[in-house]
């Protein structure tokens, strides 16, 4: 595997991602236990690099507590008409934001009901443009079911799977970085963020002022869902946590 | 008609996961299903082939749901005698009488569950679906 530097910053993020892992405070403890081969990290580590992309219907817990929660909650308090915004952010190759349209279709009755925006985006163009595109790999639909894959996707070759056209205009997607105040803000406020997997690689000063982006991007009372080894009260005071059944979030008060 | 031709059904919402719900509801029942983003669409692809179902969304951009049934009904037949289902989120009587009055065949209020959707095409279109 050859990475350029262009490639640095997903190089960077599989490190930590490992260093998280082992509880490794610095790199050179890490690397010390790579060279030593400490529980199969030589493994682990290439494995981090090959396996470890994203799949359709990933971290389903908080899908499930979208559909029985989240937006039961946010229409409570919306003005009648206005639509349902999601916002998937990183959304890399749009895994994660069809997961969403497709989640409701199948699971939530009030679907035909309302206006339901979805919009991915995310900070690296190449993600974004294949995510446009719409073209999975096995891997990516290992989670699932079979009858989802047949109804949603079109069999490009026994390789890859095309997303149906509906369901690809369904999602809009942007490029976006989420320490920049004014990329985030011309997003307009939306219902449920899911931001999941990035901020746990950024640095306490940026990490802060994503996370104070990201809660202007908020309605009051709107949720934001981290992934499950975040938690933003160790990031921002601005959130309250949100306990449900089968997720923790975080919202931004009412007031 | 031979029960092996399917049913054609004409889905028109603006909303594109909606017009997906409908549609891969209905696909999966056998009928063969094209999709409208509004009325002016909607005339467009019925000059251009038979529908045995419209479902009609009311609010909707261009031309909504009911002017969009005045005009086809003004149309000659058989076009104009093509049967409607309208949906919406609007339960008041006015709503339902206002559709009749445009020239709706039947009055869904949203949430439209697949199954019923199914039931519903499949009653207009004498087809034994669902």
């Amino acid at each position: 595997m050859i990475f350029t530097e262009a490639k640095r910053y997903y190089v960077e993020r599989r490190v930590v991602d490992r260093m998280l892992s082992t509880r490794s405070d610095s790199f050179e403890h890490y690397f010390a236990r790579l060279r030593a081969d400490v529980q199969g990290e030589i493994e682990q580590f290439v494995n981090a690099f090959t396996i470890n992309e994203t799949y359709f219907y990933r971290e389903e817990h908080q899908l499930v507590c979208l559909t029985s929660d989240l937006l039961a909650a946010r229409l409570k308090v919306k003005p009648r008409g206005e639509p349902i915004r999601i916002w998937s952010v990183p959304c890399s190759t749009g895994e994660e934001p069809y997961s969403i349209a497709m989640w409701l279709l199948e699971n939530w009755p009030h679907v035909d009901q309302y206006d339901i925006e979805i919009v991915g985006s995310d900070i690296d163009t190449d993600a974004v443009a294949l995510a446009r595109v719409g073209v999975y790999g096995k891997r990516a639909l290992m989670r699932l079911p079979p009858r989802l894959v047949e109804r949603y996707f079109v069999a490009d070759d026994g390789a890859s799977w095309r997303i149906l056209d509906d369901l690809r205009q369904s999602v809009r997607f942007t490029a976006v970085n989420i320490v920049d105040r004014a990329d985030t803000r011309s997003h307009g406020r939306f219902d449920v963020i899911f931001c999941r997997n990035v901020l746990i690689y950024f640095d306490d000063l940026a990490r802060r002022t994503a996370a104070e982006n990201l809660f202007e991007n908020l309605l009051p009372g709107a949720f934001i869902c981290l992934g499950h080894t975040e938690s933003m009260s160790r990031v921002s005071p601005l959130f309250d946590v949100a306990r449900f059944a089968d997720a923790i979030v975080y919202q931004r008060p009412m007031r | 008609m031979a029960d092996d031709i399917p049913k054609r059904v004409l889905v028109i919402d603006d909303a594109t996961l909606v017009r997906l719900y409908y549609r891969s509801a209905l696909e999966r029942a056998g009928f063969e299903v094209a999709e409208a983003l509004n009325g002016v669409e909607a005339l467009e692809h019925l000059l251009a082939a038979r529908f045995d179902l419209l479902v009609v969304d009311v609010n909707m951009p261009k031309m909504d749901g009911l002017s969009f049934l005045q005009a086809l009904r003004a149309k000659g037949l058989p076009l104009s005698s093509t049967p409607a289902l309208v949906t919406s989120t609007e339960s008041a009587p006015q709503r339902i009488a206002a559709a009749s009055a445009a020239g709706a065949n039947f009055y869904v209020v949203k949430p439209l569950h697949a199954e019923a959707l199914v039931q519903y095409a499949s009653l207009f279109c004498g087809a034994r679906h669902g």
